[in-house]
Parts: structure tokens; C-alpha cells; sequence
């Protein structure tokens, strides 16, 4: 029995020698043109040639030399005006409803049920409040960003993108399909980790989902444009302030394309530098888009699926926030003594303690850094007349009083700009840190897409202070 | 078995560069038994770079494992060192393979990097790798790799210099040492499979025709080229493009997929169904002409150039 096993064995390891190397080809080319051949007897074709010289003719338009740059930045523009036009009324809608009206009826309901104060403080004020601040900044644009991004891609424009993008990111090592990743991560940078599937080769994909994180998320688009109008528009003259502080805000967004690009590169040279990587990229016929379902299928699998888990991550660090503006030792809150204590640290790279406790704090989501940095500037810098409350998150209707509320707590137009910088350069939040996890079951990459962009902020947020310090 | 006990003993050498020094002298060893030459001191100092005095201690600590014989200044492995040297060449081999394949290291680095993997790497591990391989019978240089019980199976073939004019052949062997020369023959984009064509061979030079691309090597770097002659009719890759050069809306067959193209990248384009006999068009170029996107059996493909450098077509008149 085992000699006659052994035997085969042998025999076997001797054909594949006398064959060599390329049996698999020779077997796959067989299979191809037995294929082929069958094709040709059963299958009948009309109207192909028509339909395909439309695709050529578009073809020619979207990868064209002078056509498919300037087509598709247009694109991109009228999905980002679309987006954040059309997302203001509803999200204004949103808040008023969640956070003005459903707000002061639970907080009343809760003093009708006899509630102990810190009860109703940890549940409404701190649970409830994180989640209407999350749901009413997020959805909106996010149910209107990516329904408008999955039927361009439905349509079958986006590979064309990719296509015509991949001499670039060839150049830093990665792959086109970046490209739209990297636009995805605009709206949402959980949502930016999961596209990277559509990247097959590992080296690649790896590298989209590490910089998804540079591009400046629908969670701080509305931080970098309240800060550059505070700060940036107030610093020049008053003709000039809407040109200028929209002028920041791409440019931080742009500057974020930038380190993107960089750290891909560098990547690629250095500790991806041995992954498998290989390239392949299909260009889809085109058709017209199917609304209802992609309508269907991207609010389910994209928009809700990423609230879901903001939500799951929000309720938590709502109850954080509240309590750390709530739990004293000997008369003073823990956030006062961490602000006090961290300031000087802070003031090295051109931040306070504020932002610091609110970046850390906040960590679930970039929708709520804004409001709790409002209510902690407020509460450490003992102002009366702001918000509702220690641990009660606000935003005020009027720049001019949150103008005047950062002020009194000590900012400057250095701290402005630094802060848009850390804004861009920091930590993802935590649903897209666990979405990372998901996607590429591993600690390291997980560790170095969590901490890589964090320290990048810190080393450039101090070189810009000291600097300032220096000139100004 | 007495080849365990081998291998018990000489897990047991203490320090780490010793073993490394061991397995490397027997490494050598084999190599120069395998090509039928006589190894000496002199050449095994060469090899292995360590002074004499050293040299001597390997040699003395090899014998008293009864892994060589001395005799008349000639060293020669025993049963028991064979059988140590080709599971330390397996194991190399295997390396090889498994970087050519399975990561993107690229090729001047497969030997380096080899070279310190084989002597940390246990049995079980490398029987892991050869199954995770598909158990395969040549490195990516085109040697063979031994099999678990030491058998090794062999090609017969003669040095491309020692090769007559007009002569049709396959290279079956790329030396990878000294791996300057080594990088200087795969610049020339030359792998194992790669069928040639003789054009000159004379003292100072050997010219010929690769993948129908011409190369000219000194006699020197041809000799680390082992080729098996074939005949004439077997030829089929004389004369042909790469994808690169067809134009938008040329046509042309599919010839072949170059050797150079390997692992998941290989099975990419064969799913995409560029096989020999396909038919393909060029129908856009980006704005650099990298990517290029072709149709293949009525599907759009982009390839980069570093791609379709290695797709081998023969260009058709246009319908």
C-alpha cells in the first residue's frame, strides 16, 4: 500500500518536471479557447457594437488629456456643493428639533419622575445630548454625500477616475482606486476604510486605509470653516474675510491631499515595502444608474451603518463629558484640573488644555469637538451666561459670542490655525479606529493608523508655534 | 534515524555565527559537488569570506562531526553532510521561491535575504512553506529544490558561452552569486524559461537574441547563464512586441506572459483571460500613456507598463 502511494508520488514529481513550470497557462489557455469556441456556436449577439462605441465615446471624453482633468474636478465640486448646500436646512431642521425642543422636554420629564440631578445629567445632558449633536451634524450630508457618490459610481465614472489618477499614485506606490478612497474619506473616513476593499492588492490597500485619515472628514469640515471665520476672516480686512477664511479651509483640505500623498510614499518605502502588491483595474461598461436601488443600498450600507456605530461610540463619551465637568475633588472638576494642569504642555505646540481635553474626550466623533470645547472653555474659564450647565455641550447661533467666548478663554489666531492643523493631523475617531480593526484584523497597522497622524500634528503643530513665537 | 541525529548535534553548536558558518562551509560543499568540481580550502575561504584560521575551525568542527572527509587536500561531504547540506538548500530554495511569489521583494534581494532565513528556519516551517507553495520543484532561478527526503532532480545543460552560433536554446539557470553579476544579467531582463537565440559567440563577447530584444555579454557574466538547447520548431517567442508598443486601436494575439510576471500578479492577468491566442486592442492611454487600458476578450483592462512590458504580442493587421 505505501510503496505503491509512494510510487505515484514519484511519478507524479517526475511529469511535473518533464512538464516544467507553465502547466497552469497551458491548462488555462485551453480552457479560454474551449470556452471560446462554445461561445461562438451558442451565443448570438445584436447591438453590441453600438452600445460599445458609446463607452469608447465616453471613454474618450473622461480619460481625454484636456477633457478629464477639468471633468472631473467639476464632478467632485458639484458633489461637495450639493453636499454641503443641501445638508444645511435639514441639519439646521435636525438640531432644533433634537437638541432645542426634544432637549428641555426630557430634562422636564425627568424632573417631573423625581430624577436625581446627576441622573438626569448623565442620561440627557451628557447620553442624549452627544447622540442629537452626532445624528444631526452626520446624517445629512452623509445621506446626500454618499447616495451622489455611489451613483457616480453605478454609473461607472469612478474607475475612470481611478484611471486617470494612477500615474500619480503609482509614483508613492499606491494604487488609483486611492484616489476614490481618499474622496470617500471626505464624507466619512470610516466609510473611506470599508471602500478600500475595493483595492485587491494587499500592499495597496493597506496604505489607502492608513492615509484615509488625511482626508478632512464631514465631522471637521464644520470645525475648520467656524475656526477659519473666527480667526482667519477676522485677521484681515472685512471685504476680504469670506475669500480668505474659504481660502484656509481648502487649503488645510488640500494640505491633507498632500500628506496623503507622503505618507503613502513613504509607506510603501518603508514598512509596507515587502507586502505582496499587484496591480489590476477594470473598467466597467457604462449604464444608466439605477436610483432607487442605489438610493437603497447606500443609506443602508454606507450612511447607516456608520451612524450606527458613531451612535454606539457617542452615548458613552456624551457620559464622559458630563462627568468629567461634574465629578469635583475639593471644589474644583476634573476637567478644570486637567485644562490647568495640561496648559503649559499645550501652549508648547500652540493649543490649551481645552482643545486637548476635548480631543481626548471626544474621541467617538469630530461632530462634537467644537460644542464640548464651547461648554469646557466656558466652564474653565469660570464665564457666566454661556450654555446650560457644567457638562452640558452648546453652540452658540451668534460667531460674534463664540468669538468672544474663545477669546475670554485665552485664544489666539495662532491657536486658530493650529487648531485646524490638529483638526487635520490627530487620531481618527473611534468608529473609524475599530472600523480599521475590522477591516485589516490587525493590531500594528491599527496602532500605526492611530498614532502616526497624532504625532505628524504634534511635531508640525510645534514647529508652526515656534516659529509664530519667532516672527510674530 | 541517523539524520536526526544529525541535526540534533549540530543544534546543539552554541553560538549562532558558528552554525551559520557550518551550515554555509557545507552549503558550498554541495554546490561545488553538484557542478563536479573539486572544493578546496582556498575556494571555500573565498566563499564564505572568514580568515583561514577560522576556515580551519569550521573544517575541523565539520569533521568531527563526520559530516566531511579529508583526503589529499580535497574535502569531501559525507552521507550524512549531503543530506544536512541539501535540507539547508531546500530550505533556501524554498525562501526563494516563496518572496519571488508571495511578496514584492524585489529580485536582487530573494538571495540576501535567503541566505539568513534558511539557518533559523525548522523543518516544520519549511514543510508549511512548501505547502503553501504548491510543493514546487524549482526556485525562482530555475534550480531545482530537493525534496523532503534530499532527493534532487537535475536538468542537464551547458553554460551560454559554451554555446555554438545560430544555436536555439532555453536558460535554465541564472547563478545568483555574486549577486552584482546577478543584477546585472536580470537587468537585461533575462529569467529561467526564457527561450534564446545564439547570433555571435566569440572570445570577447556572446550576442544574442532574448525575447526578441538583442543582448550583448561579456564571456565572463554568460558563463553564469546555464542553457538546454532546443530545436528550431519549438520556437515560438522570435520576432514579437510587448503590449507596451501596440498603439491605441492596433490589434494583436497575445503571444505570452513573460516568466518575469509572477505570483498573484501572473493569476491576475490569466483571470483576466491574457492568455496565448487572445485577442487584444489598445483603446486608451492615460495622460502619460501609464496605465493603458486594453480590451480583452470584451471587458476594458488597465495595465501599468511595468505590466505590459512583460505581455509578449504579435501585432495583427486591423480589421
Amino acid at each position: 500500500m505505501i510503496n505503491k502511494r509512494e510510487e505515484i508520488l514519484k511519478q507524479a514529481t517526475r511529469y511535473r518536471w518533464e512538464i516544467g513550470e507553465n502547466l497552469h497557462d497551458s491548462i488555462l489557455e485551453s480552457i479560454y479557447s474551449e470556452a471560446a469556441n462554445i461561445a461562438k456556436v451558442v451565443v448570438t449577439r445584436d447591438n453590441e457594437k453600438r452600445k460599445f462605441d458609446w463607452d469608447r465615446w465616453i471613454d474618450k471624453l473622461v480619460t481625454g488629456k484636456w477633457t478629464g482633468f477639468p471633468i472631473m474636478f467639476l464632478l467632485l465640486a458639484v458633489v461637495f456643493w450639493l453636499t454641503i448646500s443641501g445638508a444645511n436646512v435639514p441639519s439646521a431642521l435636525l438640531a432644533s428639533l433634537l437638541v432645542d425642543t426634544i432637549h428641555p422636554i426630557l430634562k422636564s420629564g425627568a424632573e417631573y419622575l423625581y430624577f436625581p440631578w446627576w441622573l438626569s445629567g448623565v442620561l440627557i445632558d451628557g447620553a442624549y445630548l452627544a447622540l442629537a449633536w452626532v445624528i444631526s451634524v452626520m446624517l445629512p450630508p452623509m445621506a446626500i454625500f454618499f447616495p451622489l457618490f455611489t451613483l457616480l459610481e453605478d454609473f461607472g465614472y469612478l474607475p475612470r477616475v481611478a484611471f486617470n489618477m494612477d500615474n500619480l499614485y503609482k509614483r508613492v506606490g499606491a494604487h488609483g482606486k486611492q484616489a476614490l478612497t481618499m474622496s470617500m474619506g471626505f464624507g466619512c473616513n470610516a466609510a473611506g476604510v470599508i471602500a478600500a476593499r475595493i483595492i485587491d492588492s494587499p500592499r495597496e490597500r493597506l496604505i489607502a486605509i492608513i492615509t484615509n485619515n488625511f482626508s478632512l472628514c464631514n465631522g471637521r469640515w464644520p470645525t475648520q470653516i467656524l475656526i477659519a471665520t473666527i480667526f482667519i476672516g477676522g485677521a484681515v480686512h472685512p471685504m476680504l474675510a469670506g475669500f480668505t477664511s474659504a481660502a484656509a479651509v481648502m487649503s488645510v483640505a488640500v494640505l491633507g491631499v498632500f500628506f496623503s500623498l507622503i505618507v503613502s510614499w513613504l509607506l510603501s518605502k518603508s514598512v509596507l515595502k515587502g507586502e505582496a502588491s499587484a496591480f489590476s483595474l477594470e473598467l466597467p461598461p457604462y449604464r444608466p444608474p439605477r436610483f432607487l436601488q442605489t438610493l437603497y443600498t447606500s443609506l443602508i450600507d454606507r450612511t447607516l451603518m456608520v451612524l450606527w456605530r458613531a451612535v454606539v461610540f457617542a452615548a458613552p463619551a456624551g457620559i464622559a463629558i458630563w462627568l468629567v465637568s461634574n465629578i469635583t475633588i475639593a471644589d474644583i472638576t476634573l476637567a478644570e484640573y486637567f485644562v490647568k494642569n495640561v496648559n503649559p504642555y499645550a501652549a508648547i505646540i500652540g493649543l490649551n488644555g481645552v482643545i486637548i481635553l476635548a480631543y481626548i474626550i471626544a474621541v467617538p466623533a469630530n461632530e462634537i469637538v467644537i460644542p464640548t470645547v464651547l461648554m469646557l472653555t466656558a466652564l474653565t474659564s469660570n464665564i457666566a451666561g454661556f450654555g446650560s450647565g457644567a457638562g452640558v455641550m452648546f453652540e452658540m447661533d451668534s460667531l460674534s459670542d463664540t468669538e468672544m467666548l474663545l477669546r475670554s478663554g485665552g485664544w489666539t489666531l495662532l491657536t486658530g490655525i493650529n487648531l485646524m492643523l490638529f483638526s487635520l493631523l490627530h487620531n481618527p475617531c473611534s468608529t473609524t479606529i475599530y472600523t480599521i480593526y475590522k477591516e485589516t484584523k490587525s493590531l500594528k497597522w491599527t496602532l500605526i493608523s492611530t498614532f502616526l497622524p497624532i504625532a505628524m500634528g504634534i511635531v508640525i503643530c510645534f514647529f508652526v508655534a515656534q516659529f509664530w513665537r519667532l516672527l510674530v | 534515524m541517523p539524520k536526526r541525529g544529525i541535526i540534533a548535534r549540530i543544534k546543539k553548536i552554541k553560538s549562532d555565527e558558528d552554525k551559520i558558518a557550518v551550515e554555509d562551509a557545507l552549503k558550498h560543499l554541495y554546490d561545488c559537488e553538484f557542478k563536479k568540481l573539486d572544493c578546496s580550502l582556498n575556494s571555500l575561504t573565498g566563499n564564505l569570506g572568514l580568515k583561514p584560521n577560522q576556515i580551519a575551525q569550521v573544517i575541523s568542527k565539520l569533521e568531527s562531526m563526520s559530516l566531511v572527509t579529508l583526503f589529499n587536500g580535497k574535502i569531501n561531504l559525507t552521507e550524512h553532510g549531503r543530506d544536512y547540506a541539501t535540507r539547508v538548500v531546500r530550505i533556501h530554495r524554498l525562501w526563494e521561491r516563496y518572496l519571488a511569489e508571495n511578496t514584492s521583494v524585489s529580485e536582487n534581494e530573494w538571495h540576501v535575504i535567503a541566505e539568513e532565513r534558511e539557518h533559523e528556519t525548522t523543518d516544520e516551517v519549511a514543510e508549511w512553506l512548501s505547502a503553501r507553495l504548491g510543493n514546487p520543484l524549482v526556485d525562482p532561478h530555475g534550480d531545482p529544490i530537493p525534496n523532503k527526503s534530499g532527493e534532487i532532480l537535475s536538468k542537464d545543460g551547458v553554460t551560454l558561452n559554451n554555446l555554438g552560433e545560430e544555436k536555439y536554446a532555453r536558460i535554465i539557470h541564472i547563478e545568483d552569486e555574486p549577486k552584482e553579476v546577478y543584477a546585472q544579467l536580470t537587468a537585461f531582463g533575462l529569467y529561467p524559461g526564457m527561450q534564446i537565440k545564439i547570433l555571435e559567440n566569440t572570445k570577447d563577447k556572446v550576442r544574442f537574441l532574448a525575447d526578441g530584444h538583442e543582448c550583448l555579454l561579456a564571456p565572463v557574466l554568460a558563463a553564469n547563464l546555464t542553457v538546454q538547447e532546443i530545436d528550431k520548431k519549438e520556437i515560438v517567442t522570435e520576432n514579437f512586441d510587448n503590449l507596451t508598443a501596440l498603439e491605441i486601436d492596433e490589434v494583436a494575439t497575445v503571444v505570452g506572459i513573460s516568466n518575469a510576471m509572477r505570483g498573484q500578479q501572473r493569476r491576475r492577468m490569466l483571470d483576466f483571460g491574457i492568455v496565448p491566442g487572445t485577442t487584444i486592442y489598445t483603446r486608451l492611454k492615460s495622460l502619460k500613456g501609464d496605465p493603458s487600458a486594453y480590451e480583452v476578450r470584451g471587458a476594458l483592462i488597465a495595465l501599468r507598463k511595468n505590466q505590459s512590458d512583460l505581455i509578449h504580442i504579435k501585432k495583427l493587421k486591423a480589421s
